[in-house]
C-alpha cells in the first residue's frame, strides 16, 4: 500500500508539477475532489506539489496547445477530466490520468482495462452501461413516460455510444426518445428551448462537465417545465434534479489522487489498471418531486435510493 | 639463563580474557538461539492467526451472500408473481452491495426475473438456463460457487447459485463483484508491511491490498502459482520464499474451505526477523563491549600480577649478584606486597649473616674452628675493643738466629713449618687464641675474645703442652744437627683487646702490661723453661708444681717481680752450643735445675 510519509522522506525537496486540464469552468467540483485526495496522501499545494490549471471552456481544441506545451515543459503528470482527454491523445511523453464517462479502450487511450500499456490510465464511470439503466429508473418512477427528451453535449467523448444505448433502452421500454444535442456552452440555451418546445414527458441529461457546470440552469428549467429529470451524478440532484444514478464523482476524483501519488513515486501508468466504480448511487430529490406533483411512494424507487433529499 | 617462551603476563592475560569472554559468547549464543526460536514460533502463530482471520472473513463474506440469496428462494413459483420476485431481487441488491446482478430461475430452469445494478432489468420468461452449470450445481448441492472470472480482463467476478429448500422454490444465480473482498484483505496488516492475499485454484489473484494487482491479474499479468504451491507445500507452517513482488517474504497459507481459495499471509523477511536482527545486534554489541572490557581488565590484572613479579625477579637477580642492600618496593596491598616485605627481610638477614660469616672468617685466623663456631652464635661485639682479664703466652725459639745464619733457607722454612704446625695444633686443642707468629716467636691469648673458665689453668696447660711439643720437635731437629731450644713466658692480667688495623687488614690484638710481662718472661726463660708471673701462679699453684726462680727486674715495672717456673717432668736431652740465656737470668736457671728433680713428682697433669 502507499506510504506517503516514506515517499516524502526520500524526496522531501522535490516539488511536483501537475497539469490539470479541463473543458469545464471554475469552480470545478472535480478539481476539489482531486485536491482533497492529494491532501489525504500528504501533498501540500505550493510545498511539494504545484497544480497548474488549464481551462478551455467547451473548447477541447484550445487544449491542444497545452498538450504541445506539456511535451516540452517539465511536467510530472497531467490530469484531464472529461472531453479534455481528447486533446491529450497525442501526448506520449508525460503520464496522463483521465476520468471518463465513456470507454477508454474504445477511445484508444488504453490497450485493456487491466493493463493500459501506455502512458494513460485513470477511471471510467461506465456511463455507457448505465445509460439504459437511467431510462429504466426514470420509467419506474414515472410509469406514464412516453416521450423522453435527451439533452447531450455532442463534444463529449463516447457521447454517440451513450446515445445509442439510451435509444435502445427507450425502445425496449416503449419510450420515444428525442435527441437534443448541443456543442459548447453557448448552444445550451438553444437546446433547452428545443426541449421546452418538444412537450416531452421527462428529461434525461447525459452526465458531462458542461451540463454539470450548468446543472442549476438545467434543473431549474426542468422544474419550470414540469419535467421529471434524470441525471448521471448526485451533484445534479443537489442542484434540484429529480433523479440521478451513477458513480460518485467526488469519490472517483479523490481516488484518482491515489494513482497520481503512485505515478509521482515512480510507477508506470502502463501497469495501473483503469479503475471502474463499484458503487452506483441512486439519489431521489423528494422536494423536486413535490414541486412536480409526483407521488413516488408507490414505486420501487424510494427503497432503492441510496440517498433521499427531503 | 634463558627466559621461558611464554611469559606469565601472556598466561594471565589470556586466562582472564577467556574467563570473561567465553561465558559472554556462550550466553549470547544461547540467547540468540532461543530468541530465534521464539521469534520463529511467534511469527508462525501471528501469520496463522492473520491468515485464518482473513479466511474466516472471506468465508463470512461468501456465507453472508449465500444466506441472503436464500431469502429469495423460499417461496415456490406461482403464476403472476414475477413482480413480487422482481421486488425481492431489487431489495436484495439494495441489501448486498457485492451482488451486481441476479437471475431468478424457476423450477424448469427458465430465467423469470433478472435484476442488475448496471444492465436493464428483465421480467418474464427469459432464456433457458437449465443447462447452466450454476443451475445444475445448485440443484445438486443446494449451493454452487462458480470459478472466478475477470470482466473485461480486469474486475474479478464470481457467480454463486443457491437452490431453495424445495425444488419448486427455484434457483437464484447471483453475479458477485469480488472487488468488495478487497476491503477485507486491505484491512489486514501483519506488522508494518505484511499483508494477506487471496489466490484461486488456478493461481490467479482474487484479493490483494494493492487492488491494481488484482485488476491486472485478469490479463494474466500476475502469476501466483509458484508462490501458492511453495506455501501450500509447507502445510500450514511459515515458509521463507519470494513474494509476488519479488521480495523475500515469510508466508503461510490457509484454505477458505467453501470457495476453495487459498489465503496467503506474508510478511517481508526484513521485518519478520527484525527483532532477531535487533537481538543479534544487541548480542554483538555486548560481545564487542565485553571483549574491550575483558581485554582491558585482563591487561590491567596481568600487569598488576606481572609487574611485581618482574620486580621480584629483578630484585632476586641483584641480590644474587651481591647487592644485599637492594630493596623491593611493591604496594599492591596483597600477598605480593607481603612477599616483597618478606623478601626484603630475607635480604636483610642475608646481609647480617654475610657480615657474621665475614667476622667468623676473621676470627678463624685466631681461633680454633670450634671456637669460631661458638663465636658465630654469640655476641657480634665479641671482637670489639674492651678491657678484660687475659692470659698471655709468649714462646720463642732459642738459638734460632745462629741457626738461620748457618742453615739453608729450605731447612729454615722446613723447621718453621713444623714449629708452626705444632704450636697451632696445641693452641687449637686448648681453645686458645693464636694472635700471631713473629719469626720464631709466637703469641697466644686465653680468655679473649672468647671467655672461658679458669683461664690461668688453661693457659698453664697450654704452655706446658706447647713446651712439650716443641721440645719433642727440638729433639728431632737436634738429631738433624740443629741445636734449637724453646722458652715460654706466661702472665695474667687486665689488657685491652680488640681488632686493630684498617680495611682488609685487621688483627685481633691485646695491649697492656700483662703482654709486656709475658713477653719479658719469655725472654728470660731458658730452653725448656716456662716462666710464670705471680698472678698465674696464684691461680694454678694448687694443681701445677711451680717453683720460684726469685725476683726479677722487669722492664716497665717499678720493682722486681717474683717469677716462677713450671717444674719440668722431663729432662733436656741436649745441650745448646752456646749460652743464650741473659746473664741476669742465669742464677734462676741454675736454681731451677737444682729443684727440677724434686718437683717432677708433683706435676700431676
Amino acid at each position: 500500500m502507499a506510504c506517503p510519509a516514506a515517499a516524502f522522506a526520500q524526496d522531501a525537496a522535490r516539488v511536483y508539477r501537475i497539469y490539470w486540464l479541463s473543458t469545464q469552468a471554475q469552480p470545478d467540483p472535480f478539481l476539489e475532489g482531486f485536491r482533497e485526495g492529494l491532501r489525504a496522501r500528504g501533498y501540500v499545494e505550493g510545498r511539494n506539489v504545484v497544480l497548474e490549471l488549464h481551462y478551455a471552456i467547451g473548447n477541447p481544441q484550445a487544449l491542444r496547445e497545452v498538450a504541445t506545451e506539456l511535451r516540452r515543459g517539465k511536467v510530472d503528470l497531467a490530469v484531464s477530466s472529461g472531453p479534455a482527454t481528447r486533446a491529450m491523445t497525442t501526448v506520449a511523453e508525460v503520464p496522463v490520468l483521465f476520468a471518463l464517462s465513456g470507454d477508454p479502450v474504445e477511445l484508444g487511450l488504453v490497450k485493456s482495462l487491466g493493463q493500459p500499456g501506455g502512458n494513460f490510465t485513470g477511471s471510467t464511470f461506465l456511463s455507457l452501461e448505465l445509460a439504459g439503466k437511467r431510462v429504466e429508473l426514470l420509467k419506474e418512477a414515472f410509469p406514464n413516460l412516453r416521450k423522453l427528451a435527451v439533452l447531450s453535449n455532442a463534444n463529449h467523448p463516447g457521447e454517440q455510444s451513450e446515445w445509442r444505448a439510451t435509444k435502445e433502452a427507450a425502445k425496449k421500454l416503449g419510450i420515444a426518445p428525442l435527441y437534443v444535442p448541443f456543442a459548447g456552452g453557448n448552444e445550451l440555451d438553444g437546446a433547452l428551448t428545443l426541449v421546452g418546445d418538444a412537450h416531452a414527458d421527462a428529461l434525461l441529461v447525459f452526465p458531462d462537465v458542461l451540463t454539470m457546470v450548468h446543472r442549476k440552469k438545467i434543473t431549474d428549467f426542468a422544474i419550470a417545465h414540469r419535467l421529471p429529470s434524470m441525471f448521471g451524478w448526485s451533484e445534479y440532484c443537489d442542484a434540484g434534479g429529480l433523479l440521478s444514478y451513477g458513480a460518485n464523482q467526488r469519490a472517483t476524483y479523490f481516488w484518482l489522487a491515489t494513482y497520481a501519488d503512485r505515478i509521482l513515486r515512480g510507477e508506470k501508468p502502463a501497469g495501473l489498471p483503469v479503475f471502474q466504480p463499484t458503487k452506483f448511487e441512486l439519489i431521489v430529490n423528494l422536494r423536486t418531486a413535490e414541486q412536480l406533483g409526483l407521488d413516488l411512494d408507490k414505486s420501487s424507487i424510494l427503497f432503492r435510493a441510496n440517498r433521499v433529499i427531503e | 639463563m634463558t627466559r621461558p617462551r611464554r611469559s606469565l603476563f601472556m598466561k594471565y592475560f589470556v586466562t582472564l580474557f577467556v574467563a570473561v569472554v567465553a561465558p559472554l559468547l556462550l550466553g549470547s549464543a544461547v540467547e540468540a538461539w532461543f530468541s530465534f526460536r521464539d521469534n520463529r514460533i511467534d511469527l508462525n502463530e501471528r501469520l496463522q492467526v492473520e491468515a485464518r482471520s482473513a479466511a474466516d472473513r472471506i468465508q463470512a463474506f461468501t456465507d453472508g451472500i449465500r444466506d441472503q440469496l436464500g431469502w429469495v428462494v423460499q417461496f415456490p413459483w406461482s403464476q403472476g408473481e414475477d413482480d413480487r420476485h422482481r421486488i425481492d431481487g431489487l431489495r436484495l441488491l439494495q441489501q448486498v452491495p457485492a451482488i451486481v446482478s441476479l437471475s431468478l430461475v424457476d423450477p424448469n430452469g427458465t430465467e423469470r426475473v433478472f435484476v442488475s445494478r448496471v444492465s436493464m432489468n428483465r421480467t418474464g420468461r427469459g432464456a433457458d438456463m437449465s443447462a447452466d452449470p450454476a443451475v445444475l450445481g445448485a440443484r445438486a448441492n443446494k449451493v454452487w460457487y462458480g470459478p472466478v472470472h475477470y470482466q473485461r480482463d480486469s474486475e474479478p467476478y464470481m457467480r454463486i447459485a443457491v437452490a431453495g429448500n424445495r425444488a419448486a422454490a427455484g434457483i437464484v444465480v447471483a453475479d458477485i463483484n469480488l472487488k468488495l473482498i478487497w476491503d477485507i484483505i486491505a484491512r489486514i496488516k501483519i506488522g508494518d508491511t505484511g499483508h494477506a492475499l487471496v489466490v484461486d485454484d488456478s493461481g490467479r489473484l482474487i484479493a490483494h491490498p494493492d487492488i491494481s494487482l488484482v485488476l491486472r491479474s485478469g490479463a494474466g499479468a500476475v502469476d501466483l502459482n509458484r508462490l501458492k504451491s511453495v506455501v501450500n507445500a509447507a502445510e500450514g507452517s511459515a515458509v521463507s520464499t519470494t513474494g509476488e513482488d519479488g521480495k523475500p517474504v515469510v508466508a503461510l497459507s490457509v484454505r477458505a474451505a467453501n470457495v476453495g481459495w487459498t489465503v496467503i499471509a506474508e510478511q517481508p523477511v526484513e521485518e519478520a526477523f527484525e527483532s532477531i536482527r535487533a537481538a543479534l545486534w544487541r548480542s554483538l554489541m555486548l560481545i564487542a563491549i565485553g571483549i574491550v572490557f575483558a581485554s582491558g581488565l585482563a591487561y590491567w590484572r596481568a600487569c598488576r600480577m606481572w609487574g611485581p613479579i618482574r620486580q621480584l625477579e629483578a630484585g632476586v637477580e641483584r641480590i644474587g649478584m651481591g647487592q644485599l642492600d637492594h630493596r623491593i618496593t611493591i604496594q599492591s596491598h596483597d600477598e605480593l606486597e607481603q612477599l616483597a616485605i618478606r623478601f626484603n627481610q630475607m635480604a636483610e638477614e642475608l646481609a647480617v649473616s654475610q657480615q657474621k660469616s665475614q667476622r667468623i672468617n676473621r676470627l678463624k685466623q685466631f681461633l680454633a674452628p670450634q671456637v669460631a663456631e661458638l663465636v658465630e652464635h654469640s655476641d657480634p661485639r665479641l671482637l670489639d675493643g674492651q678491657r678484660r682479664e687475659v692470659v698471655a703466652i709468649f714462646g720463642d725459639l732459642r738459638g734460632f738466629t745462629a741457626f738461620t745464619a748457618r742453615a739453608e733457607p729450605d731447612a729454615i722454612m722446613a723447621v718453621l713449618r713444623e714449629y708452626y704446625e705444632a704450636i697451632g695444633a696445641v693452641t687449637a686443642r686448648h681453645e686458645g687464641t693464636l694472635i700471631r707468629f713473629d719469626g720464631d716467636g709466637v703469641m697466644v691469648l686465653i680468655n679473649a675474645p672468647v671467655t672461658c673458665d679458669k683461664p690461668a689453668h688453661r693457659g698453664i696447660r697450654l704452655a706446658i703442652d706447647m713446651q712439650a711439643a716443641v721440645q719433642s720437635l727440638a729433639s728431632t731437629w737436634y738429631a738433624d744437627g740443629c741445636a734449637l731450644g724453646f722458652g715460654v713466658g706466661i702472665a695474667m692480667g687486665p689488657a685491652t683487646v680488640g681488632t686493630l688495623g684498617y680495611q682488609g687488614r685487621l688483627d685481633y690484638t691485646a695491649i697492656g702490661n700483662v703482654i709486656n710481662l709475658a713477653s719479658r718472661l719469655c725472654s728470660l726463660a731458658d730452653d725448656g723453661q716456662i716462666l710464670v708471673d705471680p698472678v698465674v701462679t696464684e691461680h694454678v699453684q694448687d694443681s701445677i708444681a711451680l717453683a720460684s726462680v726469685g725476683e726479677q727486674p722487669i722492664k716497665g715495672y717499678d720493682r722486681d717481680l717474683e717469677v716462677f717456673a713450671v717444674v719440668r717432668r722431663y729432662a733436656t736431652t741436649r745441650r745448646l752450643g752456646h749460652p743464650f740465656v741473659p746473664g741476669h737470668a742465669r742464677s734462676a736457671a741454675a736454681e731451677r735445675d737444682r729443684t727440677e728433680l724434686q718437683l717432677a713428682e708433683t706435676d700431676a697433669d
